[in-house]
């Protein structure tokens, strides 16, 4: 544990020197992004002489600012962002920068070591939340490397805004940062209906059915929502995505992981005078300019007579070759049953 | 008289997958793919039907990015070059299967159907975007837009910047190649967030959709359902709600079209089937075995013992299929006109590159519904959701409900343990992107090609085909160097702009690379 803090009051004192630095050299060349400051500074890696010597270099320093080869692991700003999945569920994820755990810590002196990570999750549906009127929250007990959460809300048709922050060992929680506000879808057709527009729950009932596709027949009670569910929920009907990734049509699975299959084509090749005609079961074929020719054929079970014929091209000479050639395929299919003995 | 409306939507869309830094590269095969398999086959389909004097109405999205890689120079010299190659192919394939009458009447359909694409495709002088703006202009086909680089709106809710300048640079990039504002969007993935019509609004974007939930689930109640649109309360923008029983006939893996066993088999290809001597100068350069779009094969079966193709087969079963599809719409719509005060609308939306690309005979089919929609009866008539709302100016006001039509309903398939981690560094890069615009309100020279390209790399990154790919857990690695590349140079971009040193040499390069966009306007982000 005082390992770790060590670590971390390292890294935070490197972030903050760098930020310092930053400041320092705006505008220069070898202005570096604290993350790779800090790698430098613990890893033990340092600038070669060579790269030295190319950064004051003053009229080709254009071209040398290096291409970062990685996404930044932080941005250097506290921030909290939250995300809807879906009726239920919420994303959360946050940054907490190095100052803002030092002022933290400045502050709470050893209460910040004792207190526990956590987010707070609050509904302020339907308000104008001001930290302490929410209708209610619940606590999701975080680890300190975490930095993003998944929520269960188990709240559809809701509002939610999300703190992370301190649980003091007196029960007190110190928000560090504050999400935006979100809201959840409702998993099912609204309670309230337009006195203008209003429409007789059965008939409601009717088109909400068909609107999922489950026929004219009137659905009622539970059964009919689970269907309703089943149907947007399944993945049949979902948009296969970017179109070239995945089909709608099934690709048939194998049963098991071996196969085999086995095919037979044949070559016919040779060569004769480049002016000469050549004819192939009677096609004429053409000839490559030495006078060269291959043709490539799949066989399929049964015999093949091949008459190749060449002809001079003053017609006087004429040769022909017949090669014969047949196919009989068998197969065997063998599977074995193996016991699982020790 | 007809008693109510079909309004078939086809979005088309492809990532931005532009690498002139490389001769060949597998994920430009998707647009070569898509543009042989389904854009091409589907202007031969409005081309026969418009001089067979047939009246008809589509509504088509075109990605900005598609639109883009359509009229990109280098991606049409590449593609002649992609679909020559399979010419080549298809000539030795008829050799090859010489003694195999059922193959080689089907190495002889792919010749025709690739030289009737480069046909096609030159007589549009390659620009295939013309050929859909020839359509809209006789008034068939409704173009619609869609986020400028297909960004998955509700997780960008808290940089509503970001959605912003996905609708605004999507509409003005509309507005460049078709001479005037888009009407409508398709929302990519579908995907709404309660508040965000008002940015449609900004954009005079006047219609969007949504899938079943997001109308159904929307407060108040709908008295339609989804059988007529709706006005987002506050901006009027009118949302139109997917019908997932016309849905399901052609999207379920289980009970649609597609899966019926007479149709052609996507998942068996020569790419992956032929010996590799000979098939090896027609997969990709590295050796790894891919589609060519040669495939001898149907459906045949649950199992994986398959049978030969046979055309005439699969058009008998398209055109079945098209009169059931028409059948169960007659029908629907007679039991809806029944019960409500105006004239029902369905709203059957399907990403374009099911038609062709996965499902062979889906043009054909969709050939076989406008046909017999036109000609066999008169309950049932084609529209566009503009043609719609001006006959229909009266809707009811709900708020629609957060929905997408991806896996579940919401937003999972973008925020899983697999993608999360993208969202901390796009939202980072919104935020300095606003930074940006707010300190330089009005750059020129360099710091404005410096601004402009970074938020071509923001829109780029936000792409939402990358988190989807990394979902399905295939390809990762392509998703996540495009993130991470888009990303980086967004980040270098926002270090050189404050630190007032940019690399103009670097930034040449990438404006070369990522060129998308060439009339940005990087103050749209705010």
């Amino acid at each position: 544990m005082a390992i770790l803090r060590k670590i971390k009051e390292k890294l935070s004192a490197i972030t903050k020197k760098s930020v310092k630095k930053q400041k320092e050299v705006v505008g220069k060349v070898t202005k570096k992004t604290p993350v790779s400051e800090m790698k430098k500074e613990i890893f033990g890696e340092h600038v070669t002489a060579v790269e030295q010597s190319k950064y004051s270099h003053p009229e080709s320093h254009r071209a040398r600012r290096p291409m970062p080869q990685d996404l930044p692991y932080q941005y250097g700003k506290d921030r909290i962002v939250l995300m809807v999945r879906d009726p239920w569920w919420l994303h959360t994820y946050w940054e907490v920068t190095g100052p803002t755990y030092d002022r933290l810590k400045n502050d709470l002196k050893d209460d910040f070591y004792k207190a526990k990570r956590l987010l707070r999750v609050y509904d302020v549906t339907n308000i104008i939340f001001n930290g302490s009127n929410a209708h209610r929250h619940f606590d999701v007990y975080v680890s300190e490397q975490t930095t993003n959460w998944y929520i269960d809300t188990a709240g559809p048709g809701r509002s939610w805004c999300v703190d992370y922050g301190l649980l003091l060992p007196d029960g007190r929680f110190i928000t560090i940062v504050r999400s935006n506000t979100v809201g959840t879808p409702i998993d099912g057709p609204s309670w309230i209906t337009d006195e203008e527009w209003m429409i007789p729950e059965e008939m409601f009932a009717r088109l909400y059915g068909m609107g999922f596709g489950l026929g004219q027949s009137s659905p009622v009670g539970k059964a009919w929502q689970e269907r309703v569910k089943q149907a947007l929920f399944s993945g049949v009907l979902a948009s296969p995505g970017m179109a070239s990734m995945a089909s709608p049509v099934k690709k048939g699975e194998k049963e098991r992981k071996f196969w085999f299959v086995l095919d037979c084509e044949l070559i016919v090749y040779g060569a004769t005078e480049p002016d000469a005609k050549v004819t192939v079961q009677g096609k004429e074929i053409k000839l490559r300019p030495d006078g060269s020719f291959t043709l490539r054929y799949a066989l399929p079970d049964g015999k093949q007579v091949i008459p190749v014929k060449a002809v001079s091209s003053d017609e006087v000479e004429e040769r022909t070759i017949t090669p014969i050639v047949s196919r009989e395929t068998k197969s065997t299919n063998l599977a074995k049953e193996f016991s699982k003995e020790i | 008289m007809n008693k109510g409306y079909l309004c078939l939507v086809l979005h088309g869309h492809l990532p931005f997958v532009r690498h002139p830094e490389h001769e060949n590269f597998l994920e430009e095969d998707w647009l070569y793919e898509a543009i042989t398999e389904t854009y091409l086959p589907l202007i031969s389909v409005f081309e026969k039907l418009v001089d067979d004097g047939i009246d008809f109405r589509i509504t088509m999205t075109l990605s900005p990015t598609l639109i883009s890689m359509l009229s990109d120079p280098l991606l049409q010299e590449r593609y002649l070059k992609h679909i020559n190659t399979l010419i080549e192919l298809s000539h030795k394939e008829i050799e090859r299967t010489n003694w195999q009458p059922n193959f080689q009447s089907l190495a002889i359909m792919y010749l025709n159907l690739f030289c009737k694409a480069r046909e096609t495709f030159e007589k549009y002088h390659r620009n295939l975007v013309s050929a859909f703006k020839r359509f809209q202009d006789l008034g068939k086909l409704e173009i619609i837009t869609c986020g400028a680089t297909h960004g998955y709106f509700p997780l960008m809710d808290v940089c509503k910047e970001s959605v912003r300048a996905q609708v605004k640079v999507a509409a003005n990039h509309y507005e460049s190649v078709f001479g005037r504002k888009p009407r409508g969007i398709w929302l990519p993935e579908c995907g709404y967030y309660p508040g965000h019509d008002e940015i449609l609004k900004e954009a005079g974007i006047r219609f969007f959709f949504s899938d079943s939930h997001g109308i159904l689930h929307g407060t108040p109640r709908p008295k339609y359902g989804v059988f007529a649109p709706v006005y987002c309360k506050g901006t009027g923008v009118a949302c139109f709600g997917r019908d997932l029983e016309s849905s399901k006939q052609v999207w379920s893996s289980i009970e649609g079209y597609p899966g019926d066993y007479n149709y052609r088999e996507f998942y068996r290809d020569i790419g992956f089937d032929l010996e590799y001597d000979y098939i090896r100068p027609y997969i990709h350069p590295d050796g790894v075995r891919i589609n060519t779009g040669i495939k001898y094969y149907r459906i045949t079966g649950p199992g994986n013992i398959k049978e030969p193709y046979n055309p005439e087969w699969a058009r008998e079963r398209a055109a079945q299929h098209a009169g059931n599809f028409m059948f169960n719409r007659q029908k629907q719509i007679e039991h809806l006109n029944g019960f409500m005060q105006k004239k029902p609308i369905l709203v059957s939306p399907y990403d374009a590159e099911l038609f062709g690309h996965w499902w062979y005979e889906g043009p054909m089919w969709l050939d076989y519904v406008i046909r017999k929609i036109s000609c066999d009866q008169d309950e049932v008539r084609l529209i566009t959701p503009s043609e719609y709302l001006e006959e229909n100016p009266r809707n009811q006001v709900i708020i629609p409900s957060m929905s997408s039509w991806g896996w579940k309903g919401y937003s999972e398939m973008w925020l899983q343990g697999s993608n999360d981690w993208v969202y901390r560094h796009l939202h980072a890069a919104s935020d300095r992107m606003t930074e940006l615009v707010k300190s330089f309100s009005n750059a020129d020279g360099l710091l404005r090609r410096a601004l402009n390209q970074a938020l071509r790399e923001l829109l780029l990154a936000q792409s939402s085909d990358w988190a989807f790919i990394l979902g399905t857990g295939t390809h990762i690695s392509y998703a996540v160097r495009r993130t991470k590349d888009h990303l980086l140079r967004f980040n270098r971009l926002y270090d050189d702009i404050k630190s007032n040193f940019i690399d103009e040499e670097w930034l040449s390069d990438i404006e070369y690379k990522d060129n998308v966009f060439p009339g940005i306007d990087y103050r749209v982000h705010q």
